[in-house]
């Protein structure tokens, strides 16, 4: 649908209040059809950019492209095809959800009245809450109001869906929910923006992420990119010599951790260059007679990564 | 409740954020730029009157003398800006007062100070109505001949019912003549002209929608406090359709008094029938076939009881004999003090309550009152 | 159909072009949203309250006299309507139109819905003009609810007759009736231009009590700067000017001057600030 294959793109992108830059020169690239983690701690410029992808605040300079239009400009073109819940949920505490998501419905331009009633009851099926579809959104809990703020954006079938925070208040059974109507929604073909400020909640989600820290943007690209092509290979042995030997063959520089001993066992660490396979290291240690009583690849998390890209701890805040 | 630091500076506004935002700005604020511009304009562009053929003075005076206008209605507006201070915390508006005496005096300041709307009926041969049309209350003058003269008024739920006395087998004016109205008033002034004043023909003008000749009184006298008074005549039936007097050393009317729209088909006849409606108290008055009284817009010097003049023309002194001055109490907040007693002051009128209870006023100045009360 | 199987790029929503399309629906899920809200109606239930107490106060006493039209109550029950609507008039009134009004924006924006209609996209010119359709309705709604409950708690209460004039001319009871209405939709219709007001002040903040507070106290202002004789020049131009003019329609004829300028001075006010109104909201940044 775009020539550049990216369901957003910013260049330059800033926004100002007064004095204060939310947000500085962002160039966001936001692949079609990925799961784009937007990382970054609260007060990080997240919510402000998202604000002005949706055409709620104008950018102070820099371009937005959303599904290929020109946003702020083209707005009317693009949102109908966007869906967002934009910081946490908003609705009208004396309606019922139906009547909520009702009129959000009826708020679109465009949108039957005759098939209202069955997006309606569609979108509160997908986020489980038809049983309180006729109670008042007053007597809610944040949970519930998170997952009556994803019907909203669910309404009407979306090339993009924007999510801001969409975990929070949730339990854990409802973050997992979350995490699979995200995978569900991705399945089906939807670019999908989740913005979070817990790294963990949704690394495992994304295809691809971006981290942003006081308005800028630290890094962004598909994961495996951004966590680095170096893992961490850990081998307990108590062959601990002639493993050494053996990854040493493999171009691998290992080290004997002395002071870590699991019986007779000790342990073998070694940095593993993206181009070697763990498998094939495992099976030559195997070949070389080498007892091998465990085996961790371990890479670092976006969290490590943020710590070593700013020097800083991730959430500043919590 | 998450912490978000921009939520802040939602209401700052920056240099480059302005320049945007005024582009996008425009086209919505040139909307009331265009709407104030129109709401001045609109009415000074209503000012261009149509040429009408020249006429001199006497050809004017003529003009309305000889203007033959049986039946017309039309709605008036009537301001006054005397330049004095708001008397109507003395004398109410009109309603409330309860002696004759004094209810004229509330009446005169009423006039005096407040603008009025009214509309006016007339039809020659069946009768004459005028309305003031007060805020929530109305205060109506009818006249027919076989009827007499009604006065109504709604916020005092009074009326007063004033026949000829004995038998008046002919009289001599119909029954229009004794309800006051925009156009009586005028060409009773014009009728009264003498050699005192000066009559030109001013520009034309346009009053209720109508291209109107304008006859400009100037008194001769330089003495008057009254600068000049203009008279508005329509151009097509010669039929007076406003008055404005201009006080010596002003430019905008103290008193004027203009038709808003005026229509010459004959009014619906059931306008001049007045029942007393009821629960209303009806006072019955007779009166000599030729006098008659009329609360809504007395004039000075007319009517008051024991009143004496001296001077004549522009130049009139009114004197009202000492023994009402209980009638004025309560006048000191809006009076100054000058020799002799204490002075309301406006741009038209003076008047002057003597220390020993007598009244003078005139359009004249207070030196001369002052001379006059001695 | 089922909505949830049409592919993304078409289904059934209108191109562009046929955006206004669909007001409809946006109005009534306005005016749906306006009466389905409690404040609403406690707004509508305080101002019927007006002509009941009035009602109750003067059949208690069983005194005639007060102000205007109250005296006649006693005598007339449907004076008790047009006693209602001129207590109603300068204060009670502005008072729920500049709740309504001033809500308009500024409550979707602290209740966090503000952004979520944008997103939908409702359109920010689409959403004032509904927001002011909803702020009209309310002012005839308002105004029918004095009059109306004034005549009924009337009928109830004492007798009813042909009804007096200001002019002195009596008319019929259904005449009398038909003038009431007539009231209240020129009363309305007196509303419209604070309702501008409020909608603008409420584009202005995200704190919908402010707004609602700001537009009262306008009114109020505006009320007594026209009763200040020293500004008497710019009084033609104040949107409170003509408020009490509806004592014309009970005149014998009805003097529709005072309809008609009000309604181009109110039409006046709704341009200038439905404009600034749009203006503000067009170029605004939604940070709610």
């Amino acid at each position: 649908m775009t020539t550049s294959g990216l369901a957003v793109e910013t260049r330059g992108l800033t926004k100002r209040f007064g004095r204060h830059e939310a947000v500085s020169s962002l160039d966001l690239d936001v692949p079609t059809g990925s799961v784009f983690g937007f990382l970054g701690p609260n007060g990080s410029g997240k919510t402000t950019t998202i604000r002005m992808l949706l055409a709620l605040a104008a950018p102070t300079a820099g371009t937005i492209s959303v599904l290929g239009s020109e946003m702020p400009s083209r707005s009317a073109d693009v949102l109908p095809r966007v869906g967002a819940l934009v910081e946490g949920p908003g609705f009208y505490p004396f309606l019922s959800g139906e009547a909520n998501l009702t009129r959000f419905d009826a708020a679109e331009p465009g949108t039957s009245s005759r098939t209202r009633e069955g997006r309606v009851a569609d979108a509160l099926a997908r986020v489980g809450l038809p049983a309180a579809a006729r109670k008042k959104v007053g007597s809610y809990s944040l949970g519930m109001k998170q997952r009556l703020g994803i019907a909203v954006a669910l309404l009407s079938p979306r090339d993009l869906i924007v999510l801001d925070e969409p975990t929070n208040g949730l339990d854990p059974q409802g973050t997992r929910e979350v995490r699979a109507l995200i995978r569900g929604l991705n399945a089906d073909g939807t670019t999908v923006l989740v913005s979070s400020h817990l790294l963990a909640e949704i690394e495992q989600l994304c295809s691809h992420a971006a981290i942003m820290r006081t308005g800028r943007l630290v890094a962004q690209g598909g994961l495996d990119e951004l966590r680095g092509t170096t893992a961490a290979f850990e081998l307990e042995t108590p062959d601990a010599e002639r493993a050494v030997g053996v990854l040493a063959r493999h171009g691998l520089a290992a080290l004997v951790t002395d002071d870590v001993h699991v019986g007779d066992g000790r342990r073998v660490d070694a940095a593993l260059p993206g181009d070697v396979l763990s498998e094939d290291l495992v099976s030559a240690l195997v070949a070389a007679d080498v007892r091998v009583r465990g085996v961790a690849v371990r890479r670092p998390s976006l969290e490590e990564c943020f710590v070593e890209l700013t020097g800083e701890g991730f959430d500043v805040e919590r | 409740m998450r912490p978000w630091s921009d939520a802040d500076h939602s209401f700052t506004c920056d240099s480059e954020d302005m320049n945007t935002s005024v582009k996008r700005w425009v086209p919505f604020a040139s909307v009331p730029l265009v709407a104030v511009a129109a709401a001045i304009a609109i009415p000074l562009s209503t000012n261009a009157a149509q040429d009408l053929p020249e006429k001199t003075p006497e050809e004017l005076l003529t003009f309305v003398a000889q203007s033959d206008v049986r039946a017309f209605s039309g709605e008036f507006t009537q301001t006054s800006d005397l330049g004095l201070p708001d008397l109507s915390a003395l004398g109410g508006s009109g309603t409330g007062a309860t002696s004759d005496d004094s209810s004229i005096a509330a009446a005169i300041m009423e006039l005096a100070t407040a603008s009025h709307d009214g509309r006016v009926y007339v039809d020659a041969d069946n009768g004459a109505r005028l309305q003031v049309l007060d805020r929530l209350g109305e205060r109506d003058v009818i006249a027919t001949e076989d009827d007499g003269l009604w006065v109504y008024d709604s916020g005092e739920k009074s009326a007063i019912h004033i026949t000829a006395t004995g038998d008046v087998p002919d009289s001599p004016t119909l029954p229009p003549a004794d309800v006051p109205t925009p156009s009586s008033v005028a060409e009773d002034l014009l009728a009264s002209l003498d050699g005192t004043t000066t009559v030109a023909v001013g520009s034309t003008a346009t009053v209720a929608g109508r291209s109107a000749y304008e006859l400009l009184l100037t008194p001769r006298d330089d003495a008057s406090l009254v600068d000049s008074i203009t008279v508005s005549i329509d151009g097509e039936t010669g039929l007076p359709l406003g008055l404005a007097v201009t006080a010596d050393g002003s430019s905008s009317p103290a008193i004027s008094v203009a038709y808003t729209s005026i229509d010459f088909s004959t009014p619906d006849a059931d306008l001049f029938s007045f029942t007393p409606p009821s629960g209303v108290e009806v006072t019955e008055k007779t009166s000599p076939a030729n006098e008659h009284s009329d609360p809504a817009t007395p004039e000075p010097g007319t009517g008051l009881p024991g009143a004496t003049t001296s001077g004549s023309g522009w130049t009139t002194i009114v004197e009202l004999p000492a023994g009402d001055a209980s009638a004025f109490e309560g006048l000191d907040a809006v009076t100054t003090a000058v020799d002799g007693g204490r002075v309301l002051s406006s741009s038209l009128v003076n008047v002057l309550f003597t220390d020993d209870g007598r009244v003078l006023a005139g359009a004249v100045s207070i030196d001369a009152l002052e001379a006059a009360a001695r | 159909m089922s909505n949830a199987e049409v592919p993304a790029a078409d289904h059934g929503r209108a191109s562009s072009t046929a955006r206004p399309r669909g007001i409809g629906a946006l109005l009534l899920s306005e005016f749906a949203l306006l009466f389905r809200r409690r404040r609403t109606w406690a707004l509508l239930s305080a101002l019927a309250a007006i002509p009941v107490l009035l009602a109750v106060a003067v059949r208690l006493s069983g005194e005639g006299g007060g102000p205007s039209f109250v005296g006649e109550i006693a005598g007339n029950g449907l004076f008790t309507g047009f006693a209602a609507i001129t207590v109603a008039v300068p204060l009670f009134l502005p008072l729920t139109i500049g709740v309504v009004a001033g809500d308009s924006t500024a409550g979707e924006a602290s209740l966090g819905t503000l952004r979520y209609l944008l997103i939908t996209p409702v359109g920010r010119i689409r959403l004032l003009l509904v927001k002011f359709a909803a702020a009209a309705l309310f002012c005839l709604t308002a105004a029918l609810t004095v009059m109306v409950v004034g005549i009924l708690i009337g009928l109830a209460l004492f007798p009813v007759g042909p009804v007096t004039l200001l002019s002195g001319t009596q008319v019929p009871v259904i005449d009398a009736i038909a003038r009431a209405l007539l009231i209240a939709v020129y009363v309305a219709v007196s509303l419209l231009g604070l309702s501008a007001i409020g909608l603008f002040i409420s584009t202005l903040t995200d704190v919908p009590v402010g707004a609602m507070a700001a537009t009262v106290v306008l009114s109020i202002t505006s009320q007594i700067l026209g009763s200040l004789s020293q500004l008497s020049a710019i009084h033609p131009y104040l949107f409170t000017t003509h408020w009490f003019g509806f004592g014309d329609l009970l005149r014998d004829p009805i003097s529709w001057t005072s309809f008609g300028e009000n309604a181009l001075l109110q039409f006046g006010y709704v341009v200038v600030f439905g404009s600034l109104a749009m203006g503000r909201f067009v170029t605004r940044d939604i940070l709610s």
